[in-house]
């Protein structure tokens, strides 16, 4: 009886979600839950509504829920509102690997998921806008680390130099130098830190991937469909890859090589492994820095 | 997915800018989805160096998954006429079969289309227009790609 109700506030608050009243929706999935609690889509709804809401926390509150009931090998849809919640709340590294996870999902369905046609290809999207984020973060960091490291060396340096001077004038005061060998020795100092830190400043623009950039994106981890880098390539009969999402949305319309013309169907591809791991070596790359436009 | 047309789009407009083969220039592409190319033809007489034809492309969103509409337009200043051809109404619809559903991949660009069209053009022999050109502008009311012509000709 109560996962009756549950059920009826739950179609109450999906025609709210469809409407746009997504607080409505909130609202009556939240009292749904509280009439029956062991219905996995009632979560994933709220999840749904609630990353309309920005309210991540609770985004990954409930798709949590919902794969606890259902089990993580079949909740595509969990898996994909929980991996825009953690983008949302800037970890990419669990956002990848939930996406990854949906993406896997639909690619293999489980015998009882219900899989939109779109569903691909919409994960497919949003994997790669995982893997940007991700590594456009790392690499973020890395500057920021090297940046640091920068200014400590050179604050080092700096400091090392004021000693070095104050000895000088040390001895000066003393009387063990004279003026001129005093204003010598202090601009020989002077000299030889400037030139420290000029080198030391060459030594990290030459290792910063962002100074020597190679401008174009290599052709090779390009699906020649969407323009994009891919993530999960599949090889053709003619030696052709293309991003599995892409080509698979082509031959729902066109059952052909796109270069050839030649028959060709889901059947005859095969995944790309060895270009596969040719794009993830170009992301490791710290390609990020001098992709301007992703 | 609504995205996959955009982010395509602005990459090749970036690819083409600056660098398209000769005869071939783009015009308008503010909108994104609808960009307008200038053609000449090299090489024949029945189209002089002088005369510019103007090419309209209109995207859906799942370009590049679905072809262009792409349709030759008329104007008056500057002065762009519909150019004779065979395979080509005076309305401005051409009959080409990698702008039809069949013919269509997604591995075509707007440059390969324009350098299509060109070759097209460049080895015409006939100075005219398709048969039952006047019927079909008079009658015709769906858009260039709703229609299924036959390829009655395909020599031309």
């Amino acid at each position: 009886m109560a996962s009756y109700q549950a059920e009826q506030l739950k179609e109450q608050g999906n025609a709210a979600f469809r409407n746009g009243e997504y607080e409505e929706a909130n609202e009556l999935y939240t009292q749904a839950v509280a009439k029956y609690s062991r219905n996995s889509l009632i979560y994933t709804n709220r999840a749904n509504v609630r990353l309309k809401l920005q309210q991540w926390d609770g985004v990954v509150n409930d798709c949590s829920k919902s794969i606890e009931i259902t089990g993580p090998n079949a909740n595509h849809k969990a898996f994909y509102f929980l991996a825009q919640a953690q983008l949302g709340l800037h970890h990419p590294n669990e956002a990848l690997s939930s996406a990854l996870t949906a993406y896997e999902q639909v690619l293999h369905p489980h015998p009882a998921a219900k899989i939109s046609p779109k569903d691909l290809e919409a994960f497919s999207t949003f994997v790669l806008k995982c893997k940007k984020a991700k590594f456009a973060a790392r690499d973020r960091d890395r500057l920021r680390r090297q940046g640091d490291l920068r200014a400590e060396l050179e604050g080092t340096l700096e400091a090392q130099k004021q000693r070095d001077l104050d000895e000088v004038t040390a001895q000066l005061r003393r009387g063990g130098l004279g003026n001129v060998e005093a204003t010598e020795l202090s601009k020989e100092i002077i000299s030889t830190f400037d030139e420290k830190i000029n080198s030391l400043r060459t030594t990290f623009a030459a290792a910063d991937p962002a100074d020597h950039k190679p401008r174009e994106v290599p052709d090779y981890v390009i699906d020649m469909i969407t323009f994009e880098p891919m993530h999960d390539p599949v090889i053709t009969k003619n030696g052709h890859s293309y991003e599995r999402a892409t080509i698979y949305e082509h031959l729902k319309r066109s059952p052909t090589d796109p270069l050839t013309r030649d028959p060709l169907t889901i059947n005859d591809l095969r995944p790309n492994f060895g270009l596969r791991a040719a794009c993830e070596a170009f992301w490791d790359s710290g390609a990020s820095e001098w992709i301007a436009d992703w | 997915m609504a995205g996959m047309s955009g982010k395509r789009l602005q990459k090749e407009l970036a690819k083409i800018t600056g660098v398209l083969p000769p005869g071939i220039t783009l015009v308008s592409a503010e909108n994104l989805r609808e960009w307008q190319m200038d053609l000449t033809v090299p090489d024949n007489p029945i189209y002089p160096a002088d005369h510019v034809y103007r090419l309209k492309f209109m995207f859906s969103t799942n370009y590049p998954i679905e072809a262009p509409e792409c349709t030759f337009i008329q104007l008056s200043t500057p002065v762009r006429k519909i150019p004779i051809h065979p395979h080509i109404y005076s309305n401005g619809i051409i009959c080409l079969d990698l702008l039809d559903k069949q013919g269509w991949s997604p591995v075509h660009n707007v440059e390969s289309v324009c350098i299509s069209i060109q070759s097209m053009l460049a080895s015409n022999t006939k100075n005219e227009r398709p048969p039952g050109d006047a019927e079909f502008v008079r009658s015709n009311r769906s858009r260039p790609r709703d229609i299924n012509f036959l390829y009655h000709d395909p020599s031309v």
